[in-house]
């Protein structure tokens, strides 16, 4: 094209314009290839591991010394929840009710543990170790600690002593436990076998570990939970991802948690220790550890089905159970006030995940404050009407994994089954 | 026809040529009467967040405001890390596509472009030395910011041990290192964009078509990374691991998401310099 002016390129360069045009189309090409090629890899590279009987592998699991680790965790809800009035900005625990969150986690095993949620510009950390506990919300820059009693502190020493498996020492205050994939599925495999099929899936690579599937699949169609699919790692047996699977969507899970990178090795001392930063807010909480006769008596409650709160019943079993509380002010519940709970159970209904649940009541708001604040300067009664559908009954909240009705008379149903069956029921 | 075998012949190899090119490309950047408003504009951003928030700290506004804006009264150093966070989403992206969509399309406006190639300058040479001055500009304008924010939230509001997002206290020290790998981590940031820019200046003669195309590349990059049904090419988008530089200011940083963010603009710069440099040796220059 320019071959007769003055100002082509130079003879000595051999390149057509053609020639020279191919390069881009070729880096193009190879940048496509670079980022596109390693994920292929990884899910290509998952055979060859022993195999196991489901029964194996669940009591591996469940024997399995709890692992000294770091990593991240994505968590992923798709439940078709109304989007709320607020944007995912700032790491806020309420934002784990839908779309994707990134948390990163260390723990060395035992007591002591960090989990931080993270946002654009912020974070929310929970630190616990030992006895202490703390949350920092760096947006707001408030630090809760949480401690326990000095005589208390006496008898959770000793308790350490006795128990060193680290069970127990889950049971710490502060609401600490992890919401790994690990506190999770121990839990859903404890409950798997009396309602559920438990077989073995297609092995898989989750957080470049060859890891095991094992799926729970509900033995009622009565419900709106399709599958539970753990994956295990099969080194350590520790549960690397889970996923909850809705009967009404079948291309991707409804809830999915699992590490996206994960190390096995104890996390350096900075992380796991913590103080308040100068000129933070500090709230202290003196949390009062359960005697051993009140651990007792929760035990024999819950083993006799009688521990339920006074205004609670559960119908149905299982995967189908739906719980009905009475005396909730639906409005003024929406509007994070606590007092529309104050004659509510304290029995929260089972989601059908458990991992859910721990996330939930690991971030939840206290106090009413956190999530609730944000509402302010909007009309709860219209916020309620936003967030739910009326049906003929009440108000009904429908979601992928649990429907929730609250009925015009005050009285509450929950469970992990089609909104049809609350109805019906009302 | 010895005149047109004259032209033709390879520019003479002359030691030190390069660099002499890049010396006098720099000081004609960074000396334009233009570059140096926008660059003060730029440094101006601190001084006047500084003082507002200066002004209003003993009110109920005190240690209110998004990204490290709430941050900057109880310590300085935050001014660098706020004011970047303020400038990254339009006036950043502004001043470098000025910057680089003038580069090759300012020279063809002037009409000094062909002077140049009969210098005579190889083209790909010239390419070179207008991004490598096109990347001094953007990384003196992060610079900008950063040094006059540093000096700024110094003398306004002192300077001390770091707070990290994480709620964990770092030395000075330790923290103006992180801060500087924030610093470094935007600046870096900012190459795809002006990768693209140069492209865009290769392929007219009208300089502020190219600028304008550059600064809403960045914009529709920036709107395309807020919608939900995309979120399958949200990786790859030019501004989507901008805000990642927050990372350096986690406990432990994730050195993978730095390295993602780094990896994602290199890709940006190893496609669209090809592509500048395609057109530059390929296109016919009349002016």
């Amino acid at each position: 094209m320019t071959e007769n002016t003055p100002l082509s390129p130079p003879p000595r360069r051999t390149l057509s314009a053609r020639a020279r045009w191919a390069v881009p189309a070729v880096v193009a090409v190879g940048v496509g290839v670079a980022f596109a090629a390693p994920p292929l890899l990884a899910s290509a590279d998952s055979s060859g591991l022993p195999p196991v009987t489901p029964e194996e592998l669940v009591a591996a699991v469940a024997s399995a010394e709890p692992q000294a680790l770091s990593g991240t965790v994505v968590y992923t809800a798709r439940l078709g929840l109304p989007s709320l009035p607020f944007g995912p900005e700032t790491a806020d625990p309420v934002n784990l009710l839908d779309g994707s969150s990134t948390l990163r986690v260390w723990t060395d095993g035992g007591e002591r543990s960090r989990v931080a949620l993270l946002g654009d510009m912020s974070e929310f950390s929970v630190v616990h170790d030992g006895p202490e506990a703390w949350t920092y919300a760096s947006s707001g820059d408030e630090v809760v600690h949480y401690t326990v009693s000095d005589a208390d502190r006496a008898r959770y020493e000793s308790m350490k002593d006795e128990a060193t498996s680290g069970r127990a020492a889950g049971q710490v205050p502060g609401g600490a436990d992890l919401p790994t994939p690990a506190e999770a599925a121990s839990q859903v495999l404890d409950r798997a076998e009396q309602f559920s099929d438990v077989s073995l899936d297609a092995e898989s690579t989750v957080a470049g570990r060859g890891a095991y599937q094992l799926v729970v699949t509900p033995k009622t169609p009565g419900t709106l939970v399709a599958r539970v699919v753990v994956a295990i790692d099969a080194k350590t047996d520790t549960p690397l991802r889970v996923q909850v699977w809705s009967t009404k969507d079948a291309q991707t899970p409804a809830l999915e948690v699992g590490f996206t990178d994960v190390t096995f090795a104890t996390p350096s001392d900075s992380v796991l220790a913590f103080s308040a930063p100068a000129g933070a807010s500090v709230t202290e909480k003196v949390v009062t550890l359960p005697t051993d006769e009140q651990i007792a008596a929760d035990h024999a409650k819950a083993a006799s089905g009688t521990g339920l709160p006074e205004g609670v019943t559960v119908s149905g079993t299982g995967w189908a159970t739906v719980v009905q509380a009475t005396g909730v002010d639906g409005p003024a519940l929406v509007a994070g006030d606590p007092s529309a709970l104050a004659d509510a159970p304290s029995g929260r209904p089972t989601i059908g995940s458990e991992s859910a649940q721990g996330l939930l009541d690991q971030f939840g708001p206290q106090d009413g404050g956190g999530p609730a604040s944000k509402f302010q300067g909007i009309d709860p009664a219209t916020l309620y009407d936003s967030l739910t559908t009326k049906v003929p009954q009440g108000h009904l909240i429908s979601s992928a994994l649990l429907s929730v009705l609250i009925t015009d008379d005050g009285r509450v149903l929950a469970g992990a089954v089609p909104p049809e069956t609350l109805q019906a029921m009302a | 026809m010895s005149h047109a075998e004259v032209m033709v012949q390879a520019p003479a190899q002359v030691r030190g040529a390069f660099g002499r090119l890049l010396r006098s490309e720099l000081r004609l950047v960074l000396g334009r009467r233009r570059n140096l408003v926008l660059l003060s504009g730029l440094a101006a951003v601190p001084l006047l967040l500084g003082l507002v928030l200066f002004l209003t700290r003993d009110t109920d506004l005190d240690g209110q405001g998004p990204g490290f804006v709430g941050k900057v009264t109880e310590n300085g150093i935050f001014l660098v890390v706020a004011s970047i966070f303020v400038c990254l989403p339009f006036l950043l992206p502004l001043t470098i596509g000025i910057a680089s969509g003038d580069a090759v399309a300012g020279e063809a406006s002037a009409g000094t472009l062909r002077y140049l190639l009969v210098v005579p300058v190889a083209r790909t040479r010239l390419l070179v030395v207008k991004a490598l001055a096109a990347l001094a500009f953007a990384g003196s304008a992060v610079l900008a910011i950063a040094v006059v924010g540093l000096v700024t939230g110094a003398a306004f509001f002192g300077l001390h041990d770091v707070v990290l997002l994480s709620g964990d206290t770092v030395p000075l020290g330790v923290g103006a290192v992180r801060i500087a790998g924030v610093v470094a981590y935007v600046a870096l940031s900012m190459t795809g964009l002006v990768a693209v820019g140069l492209f865009y200046s290769t392929l007219t003669e009208v300089p502020v078509g190219a600028m304008a195309a550059t600064v809403v590349t960045a914009i529709v990059s920036g709107v395309l990374d807020t919608l939900p049904a995309l979120s399958a090419i949200h990786p790859g988008l030019l501004t989507h691991h901008w805000l990642d530089f927050a990372e350096f200011l986690r406990i432990e940083p994730d050195w993978r998401v730095v390295a993602g963010g780094l990896g994602v603009q290199a890709a940006w710069v190893a496609v669209f310099a090809t592509l500048a440099w395609a057109r530059f040796t390929t296109a016919d220059v009349s002016s």
